[in-house]
C-alpha cells in the first residue's frame, strides 16, 4: 500500500523523468529486436520494419504503461486543463467577464469571512475561553446591571459552579510619574482576576486576597504599554513606588503585551488592549448596605458546568442573600452570559446578515456564470457533437466541461483572494471604532481554505447544469444543426430564464436591504439628539481624592474652572457635567420618594442621575423647557434643587405643573432639608442615538452634590479646536497636577455613534450594486442571445410587414416579464426575511412601501436598459441581409 | 504463428516473476527467455510486457534500476523484491493446483 502510494507520488512529481525513462526503455527493446532480426539474416531495412511490426503501437504501449503507473487520473486532468486553457484563451472576453465577476463575488465573500473568522470564530486570547462567563444582575427595567460588591463576595463564597470568580470596575487614575500628568484607563480588580482569565503577569504577581482589605489598596499592576512608554521597560520596576492620584502606589506586577480587556458594560472600555493599569478593588463600607451596584462579575465555569446550570445556582444564592438582608428580592435575577457572546454581542447578527448578503451576490454570480456557459455551450454544439460521435463517453465530455468551469472559478478565486487582501484592510478601516476584536481580522489560513472551498463549490455549482445539458446533445442532430443558427432547446431556454429570474430576485432583496440601511442611516443622522453638536469641544477631568477631599473643594474648583473658561476669547459658554450624551453613562437612582405619590408594586421610582454646573446646559445646547437652570446660588447650604428631563416630568407628574414639586431620598422625609425641589425641566437626550426613548433623568447642582470626575463642555463661536490650548492652560493654571483627558469634538462623537449604521449601509449598498450589475449582465446576456437566435424569425416578420416598433416592444416585453417575476419573488423573499433586518434598522419598517416600490421601479428600469440594445438590434435588422445570411 | 499460444489471463505476471527468480533482467531478456524456455511456444507481446512490468513495480513485487546491457547499452533491469518472491511462491503453488485440477477434469470426465 505504502509502496503503491510512493510509486504513484513519484510518478506524479517526476512525470517528465519517467516519460523519458519509458521512452528509453522501449527504444532499447526495439534496438534489441532489430539486432536479433539482423542476426537472423535480414537486411537493415527489413530488420527495422519487422521490429516495428512486432512492437505494436508505440504510443499505445506508452499509454498502457502510464495507466499501469496509476497516474492516469492526473494525466487526464492535465490534458483537460490544457484544453480548457486553450478554450478560454480563444475566447478572452468571455473568460475575462466570467473571472472578473467571480473574483468580485468570491473576494467579497472572503473579506466578510475574514471579519467573521477574526471576530466570531477565532478563540479569545484567554486560556479555555469557552469556560469564561460574565455575571450580571437583571430586572425588568435594567436587563443588564452591575453587581453590588458584597453580593459579589457572597456569590464567590457560596457558589459551586465556578472554578474561580472575580469582579472589576472602571476607575481611571492620574499618573504623574515619568512625564506630564496623564489620565490612564484603570480598572479596580479583585484578587485572582487575571487567574480567572488564565493570564500570567510578565513580571511580578497579581493581587492576593490581602489586597482586597481596605487600606491595602496602594498597589498597582501595569500594562506592557505603560511600562514601556512611561517607565522605559525597567525590568526592576516591581517593588518601586509610583505616584498615581497624588498617592504612592507600589508596582507589584507588569502584564505582557496582548493582555486583552474582556470588555465591560458599566463606564465601558471596549474589548482589546485598552487598559493601562489595574489596582486592587477593596471591599469598604457596611456589608449590609446592598443598594449600590457598580462592579462587574466574570467567572471561569467548572469543567462541564453549563451557563444555564450556573445561572440556576446563582439565582438560588441571590434569593438567599435577599432573604438574609430583608429585601423582597423583587425583580432581580442573575444573568450569566458566555464571554464570547458578550464581546461579540449584537455585531454577530450584523456579520451574519452581511455574510448572507455576500452569499446572495455569489449565488447571482453563479447564475450569471451558468448562463454565460450555456450560451457558450450552444455555440460549441458542433464541437461537443463531434466528440460524442467519435465515441467519447458522456462522462468524459461532462468532465471536460467541468474542468473548464473549475478553471474559471479557481482563477476567479485566486484573483478574489487578492481583492480580499485589499478589501479586508478597507473593511477594518471602515469598522466602527468600538467594534470588538478588530485587530484580530486578517486574511488567515481559515480564510484561504474558505476561499478555496468556495471557489471549488462555485465552479461545480455553475458548471454542472450546463455541462450535463451539453453532454445530452444528440450527436447526429448536433452535427446537422450546428452549421446553422438554431433556436435553443426549449429546456435550455426555460433554465436560462429561470436563472435570470433568480438573479433579479436576489438582487431585489439586496437592494431592499440597502434601501432599509440607507433609511436607517439617514434617520439616525437627522434624529434630533436633544443637544447641539456643532461648535462644541468636550474633555474630561478627574480630581484626585487626596487633594479634593471635601465637596466644597471640588465645587470651588469647577466653579473657578467654568468662570475662567467663560472668559477665554471665542468661548460662548463653558460648563461641567457628570457625563456627556452618548458616552454610555448609566448611573441610576432608584427607590426615591415623590411627594404625594405612591409607586406601583414592584415598580420603584427610578431615574438616571447626573450633576451639572450652571453653564453645562447652555454649553451642551440642551433646551430649557420650563423653570430655570442652576445658578451660583444653588450651593451647599441652600435648599437642594433639581432639574429633570421631559420624560421624567411626563412619567411621574403627568399633566401637572412640575415646578416646585419635591422628591426625597429619605424613606420618611420630615424636615424641609430632606426634600429636593424641582426648579427646571430640560429637553430629552437619549442614551444612544438609536435608543427607542429617553430614560427619566434628573440633575443635581454640582455645587450641592459634588462629583470629582466631570466632563467639560465648551461652546465656541468659531472652530472649537482653537479652544483646546486655552482649556489645557486654564486647567494647568488652576492645578498643574491635573491631566486633561478625552479631548474630543462633539461632532466626531456624533459621527462615530452612527458608524455601525454607516458601515452596514456602505457594505450592503456595495453588495446590492454589484448584484444589480450582475443581474443586468445576466438579463442582457439572455435577451441578446435570444435575439441572435431569432434573427431569422425577425427578418421574416419584417419581410412580411411587421412594424419595427412592434419587434422592439416584443423583445422588451420578454425582458420585462423576467424582471417582473424576479422582483415580485424578491419582494416576497425580502418580506419573509423582515425579522432578520428588524434589529439592524431604525425608524423604518422592513416592509416600507416606498423602498419596496422604489426597488421594483429601479429593477424594471435596469432590466429595460439592459435589454434595450439587443431589442434595438432586432428591430433594425435588415430582412434581406438576414435571410440571405442563411 | 503456428505452435505459439496466447497467454491465458493473469499468467503473464507469474512468468515474469519466475523469470526474474534467476536474477535481474531487462525487458527484452525477459521476453526472449520466456520464449526460449517454453520452446518457442509462448511469446510475450511488448504491448503487454511493459505495462505489466510497470504494474508489478507499482505493486512493489519487483524493483527497477538502470544498468548496462551485455552489448553495453543503458537498460532498465528489473529484480524481484522479497514481497515478489513470496508472491511467486504463492502463485506457483496456486498454478500447480489449478493445472492438476484442470487436467484431472479433462482426463477423468
Amino acid at each position: 500500500m505504502l509502496d503503491d502510494l510512493r510509486y504513484r507520488a513519484r510518478a506524479l512529481f517526476r512525470h517528465g523523468a519517467l516519460e523519458d525513462e519509458l521512452e528509453e526503455e522501449l527504444r532499447f527493446h526495439f534496438a534489441c529486436q532489430v539486432d536479433k532480426n539482423r542476426r537472423l539474416g535480414m537486411t537493415e531495412e527489413e530488420a527495422k520494419r519487422n521490429a516495428r511490426l512486432a512492437f505494436g503501437g508505440h504510443e499505445m504501449v506508452k499509454e498502457d504503461c502510464r495507466e499501469a503507473r496509476g497516474t492516469q487520473f492526473l494525466e487526464l486532468t492535465l490534458q483537460d486543463t490544457r484544453y480548457a486553457t486553450r478554450q478560454l484563451w480563444a475566447h478572452p472576453t468571455f473568460a475575462i467577464v466570467m473571472i472578473l465577476t467571480l473574483a468580485l463575488s468570491i473576494g467579497a465573500n472572503s473579506a466578510i469571512f475574514s471579519v467573521i473568522n477574526g471576530v466570531v470564530l477565532e478563540k479569545l486570547p484567554y486560556s479555555q475561553p469557552e469556560r469564561l462567563a460574565r455575571i450580571f444582575l437583571s430586572s425588568q427595567d435594567y436587563p443588564k446591571f452591575p453587581l453590588n460588591p458584597f453580593d459579589f463576595l457572597d456569590f464567590r463564597a457560596r457558589n459551586h459552579s465556578f472554578d474561580s470568580m472575580a469582579a472589576f470596575t472602571r476607575g481611571d487614575v492620574q499618573l504623574s510619574d515619568g512625564g506630564e500628568p496623564v489620565r490612564l484607563n484603570g480598572f479596580g480588580v479583585t484578587s485572582g482576576y487575571f487567574r480567572v482569565l488564565g493570564l500570567q503577569p510578565e513580571l511580578g504577581r497579581e493581587f492576593d486576597f490581602q489586597a482586597e482589605i481596605p487600606g491595602n489598596g496602594l498597589q498597582v499592576v501595569l500594562s506592557d504599554r505603560v511600562w514601556r512608554t512611561r517607565f522605559g521597560a525597567d525590568r526592576n520596576i516591581v517593588g518601586r513606588s509610583i505616584t498615581m492620584n497624588m498617592q504612592p502606589f507600589t508596582v507589584i506586577g507588569v502584564m505582557p503585551a496582548g493582555t486583552e480587556h474582556p470588555g465591560n458594560e458599566y463606564h465601558s472600555v471596549a474589548y482589546g488592549e485598552s487598559v493601562d493599569v489595574w489596582w486592587p478593588f477593596s471591599f469598604a463600607g457596611n456589608s449590609n448596605n446592598r443598594g449600590s451596584h457598580f462592579i462587574e462579575g466574570i467567572g471561569r465555569l467548572k469543567d462541564g458546568v453549563s451557563a444555564e446550570r450556573a445561572r440556576a445556582e446563582m439565582n438560588a444564592i441571590m434569593a438567599q442573600i435577599s432573604r438574609e438582608h430583608g429585601g423582597d428580592g423583587s425583580g432581580w435575577s442573575v444573568l450569566i452570559v458566555p464571554l464570547a457572546t458578550e464581546i461579540v454581542g449584537a455585531n454577530r447578527q450584523l456579520l451574519m446578515v452581511l455574510l448572507g448578503a455576500v452569499g446572495m451576490v455569489l449565488l447571482i454570480a453563479c447564475a450569471n456564470a451558468a448562463n454565460l456557459l450555456m450560451v457558450r455551450a450552444s455555440a460549441r454544439l458542433r464541437e461537443i457533437a463531434v466528440r460524442l460521435a467519435m465515441g467519447a463517453p458522456r462522462a468524459r465530455v461532462v468532465r471536460q466541461l467541468l474542468t473548464e468551469s473549475l478553471l474559471i472559478s479557481i482563477a476567479g478565486g485566486a484573483l478574489g483572494l487578492a481583492l480580499a487582501f485589499g478589501g479586508v484592510r478597507a473593511l477594518v478601516s471602515l469598522l466602527p471604532a468600538d467594534f470588538p476584536r478588530a485587530h484580530d481580522i486578517h486574511v488567515s489560513g481559515p480564510v484561504l481554505a474558505f476561499t478555496l472551498l468556495v471557489s471549488l463549490m462555485t465552479g461545480i455549482l455553475f458548471g454542472l447544469a450546463p455541462a450535463l445539458q451539453a453532454s445530452r446533445t444528440d450527436p447526429s442532430q448536433g452535427l446537422q444543426k450546428a452549421g446553422r443558427t438554431t433556436t435553443a432547446g426549449r429546456n435550455q431556454g426555460q433554465l436560462r430564464s429561470a436563472l435570470v429570474i433568480a438573479e433579479v430576485g436576489l438582487a431585489s432583496v439586496l437592494l431592499i436591504g440597502a434601501g432599509l440601511m440607507l433609511r436607517t442611516f439617514l434617520n439616525l443622522i437627522h434624529v434630533d439628539p436633544g443637544f447641539r453638536q456643532d461648535h462644541l469641544l468636550t474633555a474630561s477631568l478627574s480630581l484626585p481624592h487626596a487633594q479634593y477631599k471635601s465637596g466644597e473643594q471640588t465645587a470651588q474648583f469647577y466653579d473657578r474652572l467654568g468662570t475662567s473658561l467663560d472668559a477665554l476669547p471665542g468661548v460662548v459658554s463653558a460648563g461641567a457635567g457628570s457625563d456627556l450624551p452618548w458616552s454610555g453613562y448609566d448611573e441610576n437612582a432608584g427607590g426615591f420618594t415623590i411627594e404625594g405619590k405612591q409607586p406601583t408594586p414592584h415598580q420603584q421610582f427610578h431615574a438616571r442621575y447626573h450633576m451639572a454646573t450652571p453653564s453645562y446646559f447652555n454649553a451642551m445646547g440642551i433646551a430649557l423647557l420650563e423653570g430655570r437652570f442652576f445658578t451660583q446660588a444653588d450651593k451647599k447650604d441652600a435648599p437642594t434643587t433639581l432639574i429633570i428631563n421631559r420624560t421624567m416630568a411626563e412619567r411621574y407628574w403627568p399633566h401637572e405643573d412640575v415646578l416646585g414639586k419635591r422628591m426625597s431620598f429619605e424613606d420618611a422625609p420630615k424636615k424641609d432639608s430632606d426634600w429636593m425641589t424641582i426648579v427646571g425641566v430640560v429637553g430629552d437626550v437619549k442614551d444612544q442615538p438609536n435608543s427607542s426613548a429617553a430614560e427619566p433623568a434628573f440633575w443635581w447642582s454640582e455645587f450641592q452634590r459634588s462629583e470629582r470626575d466631570m466632563s467639560i463642555a465648551i461652546r465656541t463661536s468659531s472652530d472649537p479646536r482653537q479652544a483646546i490650548d486655552g482649556l489645557r492652560n486654564t486647567v494647568h493654571r488652576l492645578d498643574p497636577t491635573l491631566a486633561v483627558a478625552d479631548v474630543k469634538l462633539m461632532e466626531s462623537v456624533v459621527g462615530s455613534s452612527v458608524s455601525t449604521q454607516r458601515f452596514t449601509f456602505v457594505l450592503v449598498g456595495l453588495f446590492a450594486g454589484l448584484a444589480m450589475l450582475l443581474a443586468a449582465i445576466g438579463a442582457y446576456g439572455v435577451i441578446a442571445y435570444t435575439v441572435s437566435q431569432r434573427t431569422q424569425e425577425f427578418a421574416l416578420r419584417l419581410a412580411l410587414g411587421a412594424q419595427r416598433m412592434a419587434l422592439l416592444r416584443m423583445v422588451l416585453a420578454q425582458s420585462a416579464r423576467l424582471a417582473v417575476i424576479g422582483t415580485v419573488m424578491g419582494v416576497v423573499l425580502a418580506v419573509s426575511l423582515r425579522h432578520v433586518f428588524q434589529s439592524l434598522i431604525y425608524g423604518v419598517s422592513p416592509t416600507d412601501p416606498i423602498i419596496l416600490s422604489g426597488v421594483v421601479v429601479l429593477v424594471l428600469t435596469v432590466a429595460m436598459i439592459a435589454s434595450y440594445l439587443p431589442a434595438r438590434r432586432a428591430s433594425l435588422s435588415d430582412p434581406i441581409i438576414m435571410l440571405r445570411a442563411e | 504463428m503456428t505452435g505459439r499460444i496466447e497467454l491465458p489471463q493473469g499468467t503473464l505476471d507469474l512468468l515474469i516473476l519466475r523469470t526474474l527468480l534467476t536474477g535481474p533482467q531487462h525487458g527484452w531478456a525477459i521476453s526472449e527467455r520466456v520464449q526460449q524456455v517454453s520452446s518457442e511456444v509462448l511469446t510475450i507481446q511488448q504491448g503487454s510486457l511493459y505495462p505489466a512490468l510497470h504494474r508489478l513495480e507499482r505493486r512493489g513485487l519487483i524493483k527497477a534500476r538502470w544498468g548496462s546491457s551485455e552489448n553495453n547499452r543503458r537498460a532498465k533491469f528489473y529484480e524481484l523484491t522479497r514481497v515478489g518472491e513470496k508472491q511467486l511462491e504463492f502463485e506457483t503453488e496456486a498454478w500447480h493446483k489449478l493445472t492438476v485440477a484442470v487436467a484431472q477434469v479433462l482426463e477423468g470426465a
